[in-house]
Formats: structure tokens, C-alpha cells, sequence
């Protein structure tokens, strides 16, 4: 049924209306009620409306329930977002947001609108970038209110806050602010507040774009916060003092601030016991700087400084790179641009092709390259350990910044030698040095130095020592429980 | 002089430890076994715990000049002499900081182009080492203490390398104790005291340290850890060398590691010639600092324009230094100017800075 000019007019205001107009999906249907007679009118997109809820909860009530006026409304509806309002700016965003809007003839300039949002949620799946074999299974989806469900079920205290702003001019993209209150310094979610009101974009995807704009120093290949999948991570972060940002659309939360050192823990550390979990931690370590420096000081030793290496291991090296024409460093970068393309093809296939992309690369190409004396097999050995070592890093984003520190690594060594990885250390050092995220410093806990937080950072110490709260976020509540209390309960036959 | 550090850029008084350790050890740990015992024997050893000593009752007056100015050096000078006088002083300290940065960094060029890479280019790898120096200085003193904390952290292990050489020690080589004359003893103390400069520079970062009170404590240890450091290396260096041999080599430390044999790994100098870059970083940053700094206030420029010049300048004066003998001659300007600033000028301007604080304050109520 369509309606004459002056109606919705009245209503939405003549631009809005116009543009409407031209949609498709945007309805506008009128309805008398059985008992009472009234006429009102119902504005909806269809794409974004649960029809269930409108024809079958709303819909029947509306038609014979007790319906004069709509104040009515609130009352006679079974829904839980039930409103009036006049504002021209709020309905528009609401109509856009899935809520139906209603009318009553004679009554001008004011609506009704209730929520009956169609809600295509995925089902909750199991952690693919971050697995762990122990723990809890479960991950974000891409709707902020399934997300933020599965963050206050971890956390059910009154204390937990969650603010939200919308960005983006034309996504309108609700990004949430998660802190728990009391806890959280305040100074770093007044940071993360006034950054995320400051974004100027016109499209925000996932909470990747919101990382990437509100991060401390955007040059910079090292992540300065932290993202995540898993709900029980952030539970952890929140009670730590972290500050959480959940973008609707995203399955990944945001976690800041954050250090250099929290990229290499995972969380399944915490679920081992802390002897193992600590010989973990360090084996991680060591193939971290494994990863990075193998392949240089391979190009270093080999093409400058070959009375490092004693005599015996000399020979098997020279025994390996007799029939190699070509230098060192041309050696290792046809290596290891050869294991950044298998791992990018890989990435980019579907799962089961890129297995075999990966066997056949890895296999073939190694073992061909190797007979056809264009490198030696002791460089395969290292790029191959090299490239696998990277894989132990926890977090994605942080094995994207280790693959890539290798380059420059490798050009200062074929430029100076060892002096070269060196001076590259030292610039790389310094740009940590100067990183910052949300204005605290990036490499703490090694500077400034604090002892406190340096014992879990290569460590995992046992659950019962943690104490305290990492210094850096500087918390309100340093202790995390009490230590009388604790001890009371562990007095013998108690 | 309006000297008000904002307190987020303020560091613990614990770095003050740190940057008088990482300016102490640098190039001249590498060398300094030669030159003592050329002056004093194989009694030097003596030489340089006098030195340490000295060094001991310096830091603790110029920590306490400081305090009393609530400042640094130019705050000194201004409230012992006045506006112009400070203004001199300060072009002088300028004029030492920057020969101590070019002596620095010439001297380890030489030494990986002796040990090393005979023919890596002075000019190349000075522009850019000064690029990394600038990428230091231009983020500020905390990156900078930061880099300092970090190269000694690093740097530590050096020092346990050299107990590889214990097996070939042969300590009957320091006795007969004391067969020198006190004149000796004193003259290689002198030379030390070449290697031993550098805890100077608490006089331009001095107000950057929070809680002055604890600063003293910090770097009172850190003249003591150095000291010992110091002798602990006289000590195996005598032991391993014999006299006369120690003289033949300009860079004895280097030698000693030559020796050190792991089983994936021989040569070890190469290591640690290369470590040695990193441990000369701050030999070369917090001069710039300083000397920067001091521009500022002396010129009334900004210090984001003072820092790429002094760089700029200290990238010509390395150029262009070539042979042994220029190297040898700028380490001695600069080591005999330490010698004056440290051990003879410092202690009579903290003698007059107490002789001012007095008068003024008998001033007001004459």
C-alpha cells in the first residue's frame, strides 16, 4: 500500500525520504487496528528486518491488542527495544539498524520503533590461528554482541565496562571499549578513547583497520597491540588491567597496551605447568633469534670471517659449497625468497592444496636445487630451520614481522660481515627502543628494566608467585590476590 | 639557568650507574695494558686502583657541586662566574665532547680495519654508524639510556671471555711487587686516567635523574665496578703477556682474545671486535647528547638542528683522519684534555662553587 507525499513527510523529513524512495528493500505499509481502529504505518528494510518478529510477535499485537496512541506501543509490545522518539538523527540510524518503525495517524512529527533485527550469526568454531591443545575451545564470531556474550559470561562483574563509539562515515561501525573498572589505569583508556573518537575513515572492516589507525607509531613493522581470537585471552588481558577493543564485523579483539615480550607468550603457557611451560618459553626464544640471525651469520662467517668456524666444520662447509657459483648472500636470498613464496602461495590456497603446495615446494624444489649444485645442503638445513623455527611464534602478526627482519639482516651482513648484523641489531634495538604502545614503553620489561615483570616474561613462574599485576599498565590494584589469605589456606591439615 | 625537565622524561637514578659504565668501557679497555705499562711496569696494576680512587673523590664532588646547583654543568659555571663565562666553558665542553665522539669512533674504524675488514671504507661506515648515533639522539634521552642499558647488558659477556686465557696465565709475572718508584706509579695513573674519563658526563645529564639524593650511591658504584673491571683485566693481561711482549701489541685485550678456541667456533676477535660496536654506541650518543645540549643553551638553537650538525661535523673530522700517527695524536689531545677537565679543573670549580654558595649566602645578611 503506498502512502501519499504529506505522510512521510511528516515522518522522515523530505531528503531521507527521497533517498529511501530509491531502495528496494525499504517498505512502508499501513494498518487499521481490529479493536480500536486505529491507522498506523509500519517503515522497514526488509533486508535488515527478522521478518519472524515482525509478522508473528509484533505484527498480531499490534492488530488486536488495546493500540490508541502510540505510547501504547511500549506497553502492548512483547519486545524488549521498544522506544519513541523525535529525533530525526536517531531513527534514521535506527532504521538502518534493523529496527521497524511505527506511526500512528494524527499523531505528527513522532514514531515508535522496536528492534527486530535479523541476526545472521556464524556458530562459534574452534581457534585455528591461535590453537591450543589444552584449554577452552571457542572463538569470536563477527557479531559484537555474540562476542561480547562469550567476554561476560568469562567476566560476570558489574565492574566490567563496556563504553561504545561509532566510527567510519560510511560503516557506521560500532567499535566497543572494554575495561573493568577500578583496575584498569585510567590514563590508557582515556588514551584509547580519544584515539578511537579520532578516527577519520570512511570504512572500518575489521579491527585490524582500527589497530593499524590508532596505533602509537604506524612505520613500524612490529604490532604495537595485541590481537586475538580467543575470548578466554581476554578475559585474561582484562584482569591483568588491559584495555579491550571489540569492532563489530571482527572476529578479533584488540589488546592494549601491550610489549615486544607478550608477542612470543602464548596463552597455552599458562596452561602448562610452569616448569614445562617455561622450558617452552625459552626454546621459543632461542628459535626466535635463531629465525632471524641463522641465515645472515651463514653469509657472514662464509663469505668473510671463514677462520671462525674451527677445521673440521669447516670442511663438511666447504664440502657443501664446493660446486656453488654463485656468492653466499645470492645462495640464501634464492633460499629464502624461495620459502616466502611457498608460505605465501600456501596462504593464499585452500587448506588442502596448500599442504601439497607445501610437500611438493619444500621437497621438490629443495632437493632439486640442492642436486643441481645451485645451493649448498647446509644452507637448505639452516633456511628450512630457520623458516620452521619462525612458525613457533604465538601470534601471527608478530611471525610476519620475523619474517621479514631477516632481509635487512641479511644485506648489512653481506655488506660488513658480522660488524654488519651488529650495526643492524643496533638499529633494530633502537627502533623497539622508541616504540611505544599507548605512550608506555614497548620493550619493558627489559627497559626500563623491572625486575618484577622480567621474571615472567622469559619465564613462566609458578601461578602462586604472580602476584602482581604487570608494572607497565600500572594498575590500581597491583596484587592480584592476597598473599595472607592465601596462605592460610595452605597451612597443614586446613 | 631555568632548568626544568619535565618528569616523564626524567629517569631513575639507577641509569646514573648505567651511563657512567657504558661511558667508562670503551675503546680504551682495549689498550690502555700497553700504555700504563709502559710507564709503570707490571706494578701498574697499582696505578690504576689510584686512579679508581681519584675517579671516587671526583664523582662524589661533582655529584655535590650538582646538587648544590640543582643543574648542570652550565648552571655551575653561571652561578660561580656568571652568564659569559658560562657561555665559554660551554664552547669548550663542546669542543671536548666532540673530539672524544671523533677520537671514539676513529679509533674502533682503525681497529676493525687492523682486525677485520682491511679495507672497509672509514668514510661508509662512519656515515652509517652516525645515522644509527642520530637515530639514538633523536629519540631522546630515555632511548638513549635505554641503548646504554642495553649495550652493557649485552656487551657483559665479553668480559668473562677473557678468563679463557687463565690456563696460559702466569701471575709470578706481576712480582716482585712494587719495584717502581711512586713517580712511576703516579705517571701511569696519569695514562689511566686517559681511559678512565668519560664519568664526566653526569655533568650534562645530572637533571635528568630523578631522586638526586640516591644519585651518589649509583655512581659511586659504577666508578667502583668499572675500577674493578679495569684491574681485573690488568691483572690477566700481565699475567698472560710478559713484559716485554705486552709492548709490542697495541690492542692487548684483542690479542688475548685471539686464543680462545670453542668447538664450533675459533678466533673469537671477530666476535668480539664486532660486539665492540655496539659497546662504543653510547661512547659516541651521549657525547653527541651533551654536546648538542650545550648548544642549545650556549647558541639558542634548537637541539633537533644542533644534533645532524655535530654529526655532520664529527662524519668530515673521521674522513679525514687517515694514519696511525693522526689517530695517536687526536687520542692524546683528547685524552690529555680529559685528564685537565676531570682531575685538575673539576675539583677547583667545585672548591669555588663552595666558596660562591658561601659568599651568597653570607651575602644577603652582611
Amino acid at each position: 500500500m503506498k502512502l501519499g507525499w504529506k505522510r512521510k513527510k511528516q515522518i522522515m523529513g523530505e531528503d531521507l525520504k527521497e533517498i529511501l524512495e530509491k531502495s528496494e528493500d525499504f517498505q512502508a505499509v499501513s494498518y487499521q487496528n481490529k479493536k480500536t481502529k486505529t491507522r498506523f504505518t509500519l517503515f522497514y528494510i526488509t533486508s535488515l528486518v527478522d521478518e519472524r518478529i515482525l509478522h508473528e510477535i509484533a505484527l498480531p499485537k499490534l492488530l488486536n491488542g488495546d493500540f490508541k496512541k502510540l505510547g501504547d506501543a511500549k506497553k502492548i509490545l512483547p519486545l524488549a527495544e521498544v522506544d519513541i522518539s523525535r529525533n530525526k538523527n536517531e531513527i534514521e540510524q535506527k532504521l538502518f539498524n534493523g529496527a521497524v518503525l511505527l506511526t500512528v495517524e494524527g499523531e505528527k512529527g513522532v514514531c515508535c520503533f522496536f528492534s527486530a533485527q535479523k541476526e545472521n550469526v556464524r556458530n562459534i568454531s574452534l581457534p585455528e590461528i591461535e590453537f591450543s591443545v589444552l584449554g577452552p575451545k571457542e572463538t569470536f564470531v563477527e557479531s559484537l554482541k555474540q562476542n561480547l556474550n562469550l567476554i561476560r559470561k568469562r567476566i560476570p562483574v558489574k565492574e566490567l565496562i563496556v563504553e561504545e563509539i561509532i566510527v567510519g562515515r560510511y560503516s557506521k561501525t560500532r567499535v566497543a571499549i572494554l575495561y573493568i573498572e577500578g583496575l584498569t589505569n585510567e590514563e590508557n583508556v582515556n588514551t584509547v578513547r580519544q584515539r578511537v573518537e579520532g578516527i577519520e575513515y570512511d570504512e572500518i572492516t575489521d579491527s585490524s583497520y582500527v589497530m593499524q589507525l590508532i596505533s602509537d607509531n604506524t612505520n613500524s613493522p612490529f604490532p604495537q597491540m595485541l590481537d586475538t581470537e580467543r575470548p578466554d585471552r581476554v578475559a585474561a588481558a582484562l584482569t591483568e588491567g588491559k584495555v579491550v577493543l571489540l569492532v563489530d564485523g571482527s572476529p578479533h579483539a584488540v589488546i592494549a597496551p601491550t610489549t615486544l615480550v607478550e608477542f612470543f607468550n602464548s596463552y597455552e603457557d599458562y596452561l602448562l605447568d610452569w616448569i614445562l611451560a617455561s622450558f617452552i618459553r625459552f626454546i621459543r626464544f632461542f628459535a626466535i633469534a635463531f629465525s632471524v640471525l641463522a641465515t645472515p651469520a651463514y653469509v657472514a662467517i662464509l663469505s668473510y670471517h671463514y677462520q671462525l668456524i674451527p677445521v673440521d666444520l669447516l670442511n663438511t662447509l666447504v664440502a657443501s659449497r664446493r660446486m656453488i657459483p654463485f656468492p653466499p648472500v645470492l645462495e640464501a636470498f634464492f633460499l629464502e625468497i624461495t620459502i616466502e613464496l611457498l608460505r605465501e602461495a600456501g596462504a593464499r590456497l585452500p587448506t588442502k592444496v596448500g599442504q601439497t603446495i607445501g610437500i611438493v615446494g619444500g621437497i621438490v624444489i629443495g632437493t632439486a636445487s640442492v642436486e643441481a649444485g645451485l645451493t649448498s645442503n647446509v644452507l637448505l638445513i639452516i633456511v628450512a630451520l630457520s623458516a620452521l623455527a619462525s612458525f613457533t611464534t604465538p601470534v601471527y602478526r608478530i611471525g610476519n614481522t620475523i619474517r621479514l627482519l631477516r632481509f635487512p639482516f641479511l644485506i648489512f651482513a653481506e655488506l660488513w660481515g658480522l660488524l654488519g648484523i651488529v650495526v643492524c641489531l643496533c638499529f633494530v634495538t633502537t627502533h623497539l627502543l622508541r616504540l611505544t604502545s599507548l605512550g608506555r614503553p614497548y620493550l619493558e620489561p627489559i627497559y626500563p628494566p623491572r625486575l618484577h615483570d622480567l621474571k615472567e616474561a622469559f619465564v613462566r613462574p609458578p601461578l602462586s608467585t604472580l602476584r602482581e599485576r604487570p608494572q607497565y599498565l600500572r594498575t590500581k590494584k597491583p596484587a592480584r590476590f592476597s598473599r595472607k589469605a592465601a596462605k592460610e589456606k595452605k597451612d597443614i591439615d586446613e | 639557568m631555568n632548568m626544568q625537565i619535565p618528569e616523564n622524561r626524567k629517569i631513575s637514578p639507577f641509569f646514573a650507574f648505567i651511563l657512567i659504565y657504558a661511558n667508562q668501557i670503551g675503546i680504551g679497555i682495549l689498550t690502555f695494558q700497553r700504555l700504563i705499562s709502559k710507564e709503570a711496569g707490571y706494578d701498574a696494576w697499582i696505578s690504576v686502583l689510584m686512579t679508581g680512587v681519584c675517579a671516587h673523590f671526583i664523582v662524589w664532588m661533582i655529584v655535590k657541586m650538582l646538587g648544590t646547583v640543582e643543574g648542570d654543568i652550565l648552571s655551575v659555571h653561571e652561578f660561580v662566574f656568571g652568564k659569559w663565562a658560562a657561555k665559554i666553558a660551554g664552547i669548550v665542553f663542546i669542543i671536548y665532547l666532540g673530539l672524544g665522539m671523533i677520537t671514539v669512533l676513529r679509533s674502533y674504524i682503525e681497529i676493525v680495519q687492523v682486525w677485520m675488514f682491511p679495507r672497509l671504507q672509514t668514510f661508509w661506515f662512519a656515515l652509517v654508524f652516525l645515522f644509527l648515533v642520530l637515530y639514538v639522539v633523536t629519540g631522546g634521552f630515555r632511548v638513549l639510556t635505554g641503548m646504554a642499558f642495553i649495550s652493557s647488558v649485552l656487551s657483559v659477556y665479553v668480559f668473562f671471555i677473557f678468563l679463557f686465557a687463565l690456563p696460559y696465565a702466569n701471575f709470578a709475572n706481576l712480582l716482585p711487587i712494587l719495584d717502581h718508584s711512586f713517580t712511576d706509579l703516579l705517571k701511569g695513573s696519569r695514562t689511566m686516567a686517559f681511559s678512565f674519563t668519560g664519568f664526566e658526563l653526569i655533568l650534562f645529564y645530572y637533571p635528568f635523574l630523578k631522586k638526586p639524593e640516591k644519585v651518589q650511591k649509583w655512581a659511586q658504584l659504577a666508578i667502583a665496578v668499572c675500577t674493578v673491571l679495569y684491574l681485573y683485566l690488568t691483572v690477566i693481561t700481565f699475567a698472560y703477556f710478559p713484559e716485554a711482549q705486552i709492548q709490542k701489541n697495541i690492542w692487548p685485550s684483542l690479542t688475548i682474545w685471539k686464543i680462545i678456541e670453542m668447538p664450533f667456533l675459533e678466533r673469537f676477535e671477530y666476535i668480539g671486535v664486532a660486539t665492540w660496536c655496539l659497546v662504543i654506541l653510547p661512547n659516541v650518543c651521549i657525547p653527541l647528547w651533551a654536546a648538542s645540549r650545550l648548544a642549545k643553551h650556549v647558541f639558542s638553537i634548537r637541539q633537533r638542528t644542533a644534533v645532524p650538525v655535530f654529526a655532520l661535523l664529527c662524519l668530515i673530522a673521521v674522513s679525514m683522519i687517515s694514519t696511525r700517527k693522526q689517530i695517536n695524536f687526536l687520542a692524546s689531545i683528547t685524552g690529555t684534555m680529559g685528564f685537565y677537565i676531570d682531575f685538575v679543573y673539576l675539583p677547583l670549580i667545585f672548591l669555588a662553587t663552595l666558596l660562591a654558595k658561601k659568599v651568597k649566602k653570607s651575602g644577603p645578611s652582611s
